[in-house]
């Protein structure tokens, strides 16, 4: 039922669209028709855009996000449990991911190139310092989240400190953690098209920064109904994961 | 763990090192002026913006500019998108209507969709305010809507066999339970709109704070470009702090 | 008994003539050079649709589109770029006082009228007090907005009473088309989309010239780069000058070249190109330019003044003296590529 409408829903968009650019409502340089669009997507997958191919492109952006979500997941997961198990740790790092966490990653980008060059190596930097500090975050609120008494009670069991927190805190974590990850990912793939604004060579974010140049808003539509859909699938994805390994969510 | 030990002084020591660090890598002539400039010469920059002004406003205006911007991008936002969002959490067919658009927008980088708005408004003000309110919407939407779904049936039932109205339930059950989830979503979409502008002053403006830390990038005066990314931040941390008050005091005056 | 060859001494041998064609395609590894460019109807983009700098440098090329000048400097501040090319005398003139490690090596054109202000008949503005209220956009950084900032200080405008906007090119087409700006000083092709939309010349350049206010767009190379290349850097500017030349004898055929590598009509690439004053290289030697090695020449004076126009405006920290531009010029490279 909920697809029905779903599928009338954006149907009736689309249409209401093609309406209005076809018969000019609004000029149809201003806004191509879904129909001008779609050949925006044919010619560009059979010729490319200026020299890049659209694979190409949806690869480079993917690419980064995921090379930068990587390496905030394999940095801040464990730095945020350990400060959610360690007071002093926490007293010790936490200040720098709380300042980090809110602040707008196209803002340091120019430092970024400045030190680390103008190739992948400051966008991938880029992301996965946008990701990091919400990951962090989670994993220590996670962390803190767990119930006093459960440890309590398995300490009163004779469980180490190891065992402890394998069976007990990690597990008790998780949704939290996953939570954060779903957040750091949108985070992430948010920034990539900022990152792609300077000194990039082919992603979407730098086709349609590009296309913007050229005046060819029918690529900057196509550009951006791809980023949506990936960034849908990105999102589901995760999801996903997170119901099939998270299975106890929400039960106390 | 029964008394948490003082920890204040280790926060102040770590500070204390980096600060170090940062001092005898400049002084020190480890690394240039340019790639990272002394503490020193960021206070003269930072007094010399607050004397000064920065290309025809004082800095206190470019930071007027860009928190009016925020405000009014995130309030719009957020009053629709939480009305949007309690609307869909009470009226399926409305959720499935709207679903798939805030699924879309939701994960959708505002930066793209600036450059469509840019061709359509112009570098003015308006396609900031839109895209603001277009990053802000989906997810106050999204969190109203969760947050009626999740209130407990049971307390609806003991409403209902009271003789509650449907607005009375609405009043007094379902909206301040939500209101939790409604400010979770609604701190969030602070970050988001906060960082959406930035980047909007930066690719379209030619005032306010994001703008200012472009304009200095542009010929490498690091020293304003530093002073702005630590304003940024502490406004940042300054908004995120604002809604958590407001959070205390709503929830509370609403009771749970 | 004939002596036998020791297995290891052959094993040695062996490897040392597997290894050998290695060594040699390491020793003979194609140079690579960072390129930062612009898309723009100038011969820089014949000689690269040509692949002319590719093989006159004996080198391969990686081009990196910039956005600005600006950006090249920050590429090769960050060491991502060797050589700029079309890098405004405004950033250059940053640039160097700044202390950035590159050197001036040559020059793409002197600007003159092909930066222009470019103004909307139907705002009626004929003299300069009428640009007060008016809202006027340029690039910010670029040698458009220094020639607008020296054209307000000539005429003693402030931009409280002017509005001064901060658009790229495009932006300005399109802020044109919607209405929302009176004026623009900006190069083409966006000069000429506005030119046809309404738009006026509003002639600046010559009085601005005079004034001081010359801009050219020039080539930078990173210091190190150079030493350790000079080959390359020399070939890499007989390159343009092969493409200076065909301009010269064969306009059409150049101009088809500059077109499709620009995207734009024969036409457009024509009328852009005919704007320019394209400096030969043997010209760029003399004197009032940038002088024979050792000698340079009269364009550091205008680097120095548009320096002190940046540092007036706050957006350097302050200008270098002469002697940092004398340094920075480095003509042996211009002089080899042009005998």
């Amino acid at each position: 039922m909920r697809l029905v409408l779903g599928v009338i829903s954006v149907l009736s968009a689309l249409l209401l669209w093609q309406g209005i650019a076809a018969y000019g409502v609004v000029p149809r340089d201003l806004l191509p028709a879904p129909v001008d669009v779609w050949v925006a997507f044919v010619a560009i997958l059979r010729h490319g855009y200026r020299g890049t191919s659209l694979q190409q492109n949806i690869f480079a952006t993917l690419g980064r996000c995921l090379g930068g979500f990587a390496i905030a997941l394999l940095a801040g997961v464990p730095l945020g449990l350990w400060m959610g198990m360690n007071r002093r740790i926490a007293a010790a790092a936490d200040w720098a991911v709380q300042f980090l966490r809110p602040l707008p990653p196209l803002s340091y980008l120019i430092l970024l190139i400045l030190w680390l060059g103008m190739d992948n190596t400051s966008k991938v930097a880029l992301l996965a310092l946008t990701a990091f500090p919400i990951i962090a975050s989670a994993s220590m609120a996670g962390v803190r989240g767990v119930a006093v008494q459960r440890i309590d009670a398995a300490r009163c069991l004779g469980a180490s400190r190891a065992q402890i927190f394998r069976h007990v805190v990690f597990p008790a974590a998780l949704p939290m953690i996953f939570t954060g990850l779903r957040i750091a990912l949108a985070a992430a793939f948010s920034t990539v098209v900022a990152a792609e604004l300077m000194a990039a060579n082919d992603g979407l974010g730098w086709m349609i920064f590009s296309a913007e140049k050229f005046l060819r808003n029918d690529i900057i539509v196509l550009g951006i109904i791809i980023l949506g859909l990936l960034g849908m699938a990105l999102n589901g994805m995760l999801v996903g994961i997170d119901r099939a390994v998270v299975h106890w969510r929400g039960q106390e | 763990m029964s008394h948490p030990p003082r920890v204040w002084p280790i926060t102040l020591a770590a500070i204390a090192l980096v600060l170090a660090l940062w001092v005898g890598a400049t002084e020190g002539g480890l690394v240039r002026d340019l790639f990272l400039p002394p503490p020193g010469e960021l206070w003269s920059a930072f007094v010399d913006l607050l004397l000064n002004g920065y290309k025809g406003w004082s800095l206190l205006a470019h930071i007027g500019f860009s928190l009016e911007r925020v405000g009014v991008g995130f309030a719009a936002g957020a009053v629709v998108g939480t009305l949007l969002g309690l609307g869909m959490g009470y009226l399926p067919v409305l959720d499935g209507l709207a679903a798939p658009f805030i699924e879309f927008l939701r994960p959708l980088p505002q930066l793209a969709y600036l450059v469509l708005l840019i061709v359509w408004f112009g570098i003015g003000e308006t396609s900031k305010i839109v895209l603001l309110f277009l990053a802000a919407l989906p997810v106050a939407a999204v969190a109203a809507r969760d947050g009626v779904r999740n209130v407990s049936p049971l307390r609806i039932d003991v409403a209902r066999t009271l003789g509650a109205s449907r607005w009375q339930i609405f009043r007094h059950v379902v909206f301040p339970s939500a209101l939790s989830e409604i400010f979770t979503g609604a701190r969030l979409a602070v970050g988001i709109v906060y960082a959406t502008l930035i980047a909007a002053e930066i690719i379209a403006g030619s005032n306010g704070i994001g703008w200012l830390i472009l304009d200095a990038g542009r010929f490498l005066r690091s020293d304003y470009v530093f002073v702005g990314i630590l304003l940024i931040g502490l406004m940042g941390i300054g908004l995120d702090r604002l809604l958590r008050l407001a959070e205390r005091r709503v929830v509370h005056w609403a009771g749970k | 008994m004939t002596p036998r060859i020791p297995r290891r001494t052959l094993l040695a041998a062996g490897t040392a003539a597997a290894l050998l064609p290695l060594a040699r395609a390491r020793a003979a590894a194609p140079l690579k050079i960072n390129v930062g460019y612009f898309v723009e109807t100038k011969p820089t983009m014949i000689a690269k649709g040509l692949g002319w700098f590719a093989q006159d440098a004996k080198a391969t090329i990686n081009w990196l589109e910039m956005g600005s000048g600006a950006e090249i400097n920050t590429g090769i501040a960050a060491g991502s770029i060797d050589i700029g090319m079309a890098i405004g005398s405004s950033p250059v003139a940053a640039g160097i006082s700044q202390g950035l490690p590159y050197q001036l090596i040559g020059m793409v054109d002197n600007i003159g009228p092909a930066e222009e202000m470019t103004v909307r008949k139907a705002a009626h503005i004929r003299t300069p007090k009428d640009f007060i209220g008016k809202k006027v956009a340029t690039p910010f950084g670029s040698t458009s907005h220094f020639r607008l900032m020296g054209f307000l200080a000539l005429n003693h405008l402030s931009q409280s009473q002017v509005t001064v906007l901060d658009m790229s090119p495009a932006q300005i087409v399109a802020a044109w088309q919607r209405g929302d700006i009176d004026a623009a000083y900006v190069w083409a092709p966006a000069k000429s989309k506005i030119l046809a939309d309404g738009g006026a010349v509003f002639r600046t350049y010559d009085v601005l010239d005079k004034a001081g206010y010359v801009i050219a767009d020039l080539f930078v190379a990173s210091t190190g780069f150079a030493s350790k290349n000079p080959g390359a850097v020399t070939g890499f500017l007989h390159a343009y000058g092969r493409a200076l030349e065909m301009y010269r004898t064969q306009p059409d055929a150049a101009a088809k070249v500059v077109a499709k590598q620009a995207g734009v009509s024969v036409d457009v690439a024509k009328t852009d190109l005919a704007q320019y004053d394209f400096v030969p290289l043997k010209t760029q030697l003399l004197p009032q330019w940038l002088g024979q090695p050792g000698k340079p020449g009269q364009f550091d004076a205008v680097l120095v003044r548009t320096a002190q126009f940046l540092a007036q405006q706050k957006s350097i920290r302050s200008a270098a003296a002469i002697d940092a531009f004398r340094k920075a010029t480095n003509t042996t490279f211009l002089a080899n590529a042009a005998s």
